[in-house]
């Protein structure tokens, strides 16, 4: 057995980024890799966030239709209470799942929404669990003892650690702080790869995947670094030194594509993907001020009391906002900072809130009221798009996402804190999130030199799925992008269809799974910490 | 069936030993030992145990309460409160939102 499809995820890779460093010879792998194969530009889906966009590209299906929509999650329609992600709030079949029962192996590495780990044939070592509980993470059982052979294994880097990513925050501007991190990230993806090798060459999978996720997390605490074009020139010693730990990151990734595709051998069909794109991000709209300011919210005594001078979100502020706020007065609200999401308070007749009748017309005035904001500096409209939950959350868990979903002119993230003013600016410019990440293919019966201009995230799963031999469920959202197959190989080897899976038929009639209520304090720390949020 | 306290009381223990092996840990875990500072969790290591507990008896346990209790008190957690905790919900009635497990 061998390698048929191997996915390589770039988590937030953009070719903004990677085609100057492609030209500058910082990644000569991917600039030979691309000119073999077929490149385009990767629409990702609403909101361009890590768990519901690789939850997209590993279902092909919208977040109304699998589930994710945030790092958090309202636990239930009954309660203000919100929790942090897991796989159980995947309510469709995956690629993995279908590859699975199709009879094909899977190893899959480093995906968000993977823990608990589903149980399927192959190899799974979860994203986003922290270092100490990897051993809890990993399927199947044994795995991880396995993993300790290899030698320079190294769960505490391998995982997530909570206490060496406190030592690099949004703003850092030193590079005591951030060389060691961007150093990190790079023994991380070495991490991986190995973890990778040694899985291939003990038990293949014929499809095999890797995330490698510090591509995201150096584009949010250095996009200066990365693009000084965006904000100012680098003139410190200390800022090219920063700039050349990132290039050598990119550097170290490059090779680690080279390596894998080595591994999977020229007969293996090799996809590379990004969840999303990014660009630089400057202003922060302090959005729940503004309803705030229009009415829409009121804040309780103990929020007016609190000293909100300099505060972060990691003290607990999201989980207390929600307490926090007068909700007699309350008729709209954004509890969690990575989604851009509002939640309307609909009432049942007796409590506040705004009137079931009225939320229609509710919703339309407050878009409208919306994307009317603008950036104080410029005059021009600071929210690009105001959606419905309707428009973009369409589906069978559509009821769990926000009411409203914003996004900024600049791609940037609200701030859900109080503040003195509703709009900000960032003290240096960040990395944020962008609609259009890449993608890239190369392998048998794939176009040489292609420029497919755009696919959507959702394209992926038929994708993988097609190059694997597996028949396509007919619920796929995605196509099959046939052009950048050569002639004839759908001749060849033509598309299967099947009808949805009867066990997620079931699935998905089901209301949304209930585990446990996260700690939000330490995870809003974390995803501020890595840079998702102030 | 359901498990006794005592069930439950070794499957944690041995869930913990077996983590702990990992973190260079040396003191020995017992139903006594402190979560957070003795043991050496952190928030979101007690998330994930909790979603780790919750697999295995195949049961929604509102882990969130829990740790926002103990925050709020500022107090710690033995594992025998942690046994405590598990035998009580798995004894409780299916909430609303009971979890379904999604195709595999």
């Amino acid at each position: 057995m061998s390698i048929r499809t191997l996915l390589i995820g770039l988590d937030g890779a953009t070719f903004d980024v990677l085609d100057p460093l492609m030209e500058q010879g910082v990644m000569p792998f991917l600039k030979t890799f691309l000119a073999e194969g077929a490149r385009a530009g990767l629409r990702t889906i609403v909101p361009p966030l890590t768990p519901p966009a690789w939850t997209s590209l590993m279902t092909g299906r919208t977040p109304g239709q699998h589930g994710v929509f945030d790092f958090f999650r309202m636990d239930s329609p009954a309660t203000r209470h919100i929790r942090f992600f897991n796989s159980n709030d995947v309510q469709c079949e995956t690629i993995w799942t279908l590859a699975s029962a199709a009879g094909l192996r899977t190893t899959t590495l480093n995906f968000p929404a993977m823990f608990p780990p589903p149980r399927i044939s192959g190899y799974v070592v979860p994203g986003w669990v922290p270092w100490k509980q990897l051993r809890l993470a990993c399927w199947p059982e044994g795995l991880f003892d396995k993993l300790k052979t290899i030698p320079g294994f190294n769960q505490r880097e391998l995982a997530m650690d909570i206490k060496i990513e406190e030592k690099a925050t949004e703003g850092t501007s030193n590079y005591a702080e951030l060389g060691p991190w961007i150093e990190l990230h790079r023994r991380r993806e070495q991490n991986l790869f190995q973890v990778l090798r040694y899985l291939t060459e003990e038990d293949p999978s014929e499809l095999t995947a890797v995330l490698f996720d510090g591509v995201d997390k150096l584009q949010h605490l250095c996009w200066r670094f990365i693009r000084p074009e965006d904000d100012r020139p680098l003139t410190e010693e200390w800022e090219f030194q920063i700039r050349d730990l990132c290039l050598q990151y990119y550097s170290c990734v490059d090779r680690l594509l080279q390596q894998m595709c080595e591994l999977a051998g020229p007969e293996a069909t090799v996809l590379v993907a990004s969840d999303h794109g990014f660009g630089p991000t400057y202003d922060v709209l302090h959005i729940n001020t503004w309803l705030e300011q229009h009415g829409y919210l009121a804040w309780s005594e103990a929020a007016q009391e609190r000293d909100t001078e300099g505060a972060l979100l990691g003290v607990g502020q999201v989980a207390k906002h929600t307490w926090l706020m007068d909700w007699a007065k309350t008729k709209a609200f954004a509890t969690t900072p990575t989604s851009n999401g509002i939640y309307i308070v609909v009432s049942d007749g007796t409590s506040p809130g705004v009137p079931a009748a009225d939320y229609p017309a509710f919703c339309r005035k407050l878009a409208d009221e919306l994307r009317q904001v603008p950036d104080l500096r410029t005059g021009q409209p600071l929210v690009s798009e105001v959606w419905t939950r309707d428009e973009i959350f369409q589906g069978p868990h559509g009821h769990v996402a926000p009411d409203l979903t914003l996004v900024l002119r600049d791609g940037g993230l609200v701030s859900i804190l109080p503040s003195a003013e509703v709009v900000s600016r960032r003290p240096v410019v960040s990395g944020a999130h962008r609609y259009v990440g890449v993608f890239g293919a190369r392998g048998p019966g794939i176009r040489r030199g292609l420029d497919a201009r755009e696919l959507s995230i959702l394209d992926i799963a038929p994708t993988v799925l097609y190059t694997l031999g597996v028949s396509l469920p007919e619920n796929l959202q995605g196509r099959l992008p046939r052009e950048i197959f050569q002639e004839g190989v759908l001749e060849k080897q033509p598309v299967r269809k099947v009808a949805a899976h009867a066990a997620e038929t079931e699935a998905t009639n089901h209301a949304p799974v209930s585990a446990e209520m996260e700690d939000e304090e330490t995870v809003l720390d974390r995803l501020r910490e890595l840079g998702y949020i102030e | 069936m359901r498990p006794s306290r005592q069930e439950i009381l070794d499957y944690l223990l041995r869930t913990m030993q077996d983590l702990t092996q990992d973190w260079d840990y040396a003191e020995p875990v017992n139903a006594e030992s402190l979560l957070f500072t003795e043991v050496g969790l952190e928030s979101l290591d007690a998330v994930v145990l909790g979603t780790a507990i919750q697999e295995h008896y195949q049961t929604p346990m509102p882990f969130a309460e829990l740790l926002a209790e103990i925050g709020e008190q500022r107090r710690d957690l033995t594992i025998h409160e942690l046994v405590d905790f598990v035998d009580l919900h798995l004894g409780a009635p299916v909430p609303e939102t009971v979890a379904v497990r999604r195709p595999q």
